[in-house]
């Protein structure tokens, strides 16, 4: 797979996370932290949402216990994408740890829907969460620097990401055998979305979607 | 702030996120996937990415103008270009431009 090709699949994000870095960068520095700590940041802790979740504890200097518990229950989803992706990685070099590290939600998206043949797989995938983290670092980093001097109204623009998820929902559906797990999530994700407290709204939909479909395995599986 | 307490504060919550990432792999990679194990990661991801749309949508302010009109636009042609065409690309970004039309001309 030609490199501009793995680009191209990699734009939505891009354009999802630029933007998205940059508020992250800008609210840092008006918080008066260095921007080089957006770097650190973007290439360590490399969680969109845990990343402004730390700044609003550092702002209000939570203990360091609980960052490390907020942060640890707020990314809990990643959990999931793992569960999903242990197959795919099995035959993977040791470079795969650097695959589960970048394992954000819309690299996860992407590598599960991408159809890439088996032999550039590791290569295609590496280069695809590669591209995604530097994405993210050039946001974060130029929102921290220059954010508030830039004069393009990029305001909306991290629709991408929700229009992103919207499209490869589409594709999953299409390769589902099963089609009940589909209509569950959009029952739970419709009430998760109203009902639930917005802090927990993801690991709450996700826990009950995986409760839903490991305890009521034998009636979907039948009805196909 | 403090430098320290930054490296610190930094440090614990990249520890909690790898934790959050490598666990799945650190615990199942071993063995044998089970059925159990298969037959979630066949159904789970699409869950997840369905899930992943409210979750993008959780903060509209639905009782409120203009309604969440502009998202509802905004995934509606989403979905229209994508399975009329099915070219990723194309679908998010006509559905991007409309929607940051929307929300800065339409829907001040």
């Amino acid at each position: 797979m030609k490199f501009l090709s793995i680009f191209k699949l990699t734009i939505p994000v891009m354009m999802g996370y630029i933007p998205l870095g940059m508020a992250f960068g800008l609210l840092l520095s008006k918080m008066m932290i260095p921007w080089y700590y957006a770097f650190f940041m973007s290439t360590f802790i490399f969680a969109g949402s845990g990343q402004f979740l730390a700044l609003t504890l550092f702002a209000s200097q939570a203990t360091i216990l609980e960052i490390g518990i907020a942060t640890f229950l707020l990314n809990l989803r990643h959990t999931f994408y793992g569960l999903s992706m242990i197959s795919s990685f099995k035959d993977f070099s040791w470079k795969k740890n650097y695959l589960i590290f970048g394992l954000t939600d819309e690299t996860f998206a992407l590598l599960k829907t991408s159809n890439i043949e088996e032999k550039d797989r590791e290569k295609v995938y590496l280069i695809i969460t590669a591209l995604n983290q530097s994405y993210w670092i050039i946001g974060s980093v130029v929102g921290a620097i220059l954010g508030n001097i830039l004069p393009f109204n990029y305001k909306g623009i991290e629709f991408s990401l929700t229009a992103l998820f919207v499209v490869l929902s589409i594709e999953l559906y299409k390769k589902s055998k099963l089609h009940k797990p589909f209509l569950i999530a959009v029952v739970i994700g419709f009430v998760g979305m109203l009902g639930f407290p917005s802090d927990k709204m993801l690991i709450l939909s996700l826990s009950l979607a995986a409760a839903v479909l490991i305890l009521f395995r034998r009636s979907l599986e039948d009805a196909r | 702030m403090q430098d320290s307490y930054l490296i610190a504060g930094i440090a614990v919550a990249t520890i909690a996120t790898m934790l959050t990432r490598f666990t799945p792999f650190i615990f199942f990679a071993k063995r044998k996937p089970s059925p159990l194990i298969k037959y979630i990661e066949w159904n789970m991801p699409l869950m997840i990415m369905v899930i992943l749309v409210f979750y993008a949508l959780k903060d509209v302010k639905w009782e409120q103008y203009p309604f969440g009109i502009a998202e509802i636009i905004g995934v509606a042609i989403a979905i229209a270009v994508h399975v009329k065409w099915g070219n990723a690309l194309l679908s998010i970004i006509i559905s991007t431009i409309t929607y940051m039309f929307l929300i800065q001309k339409v829907f001040i």
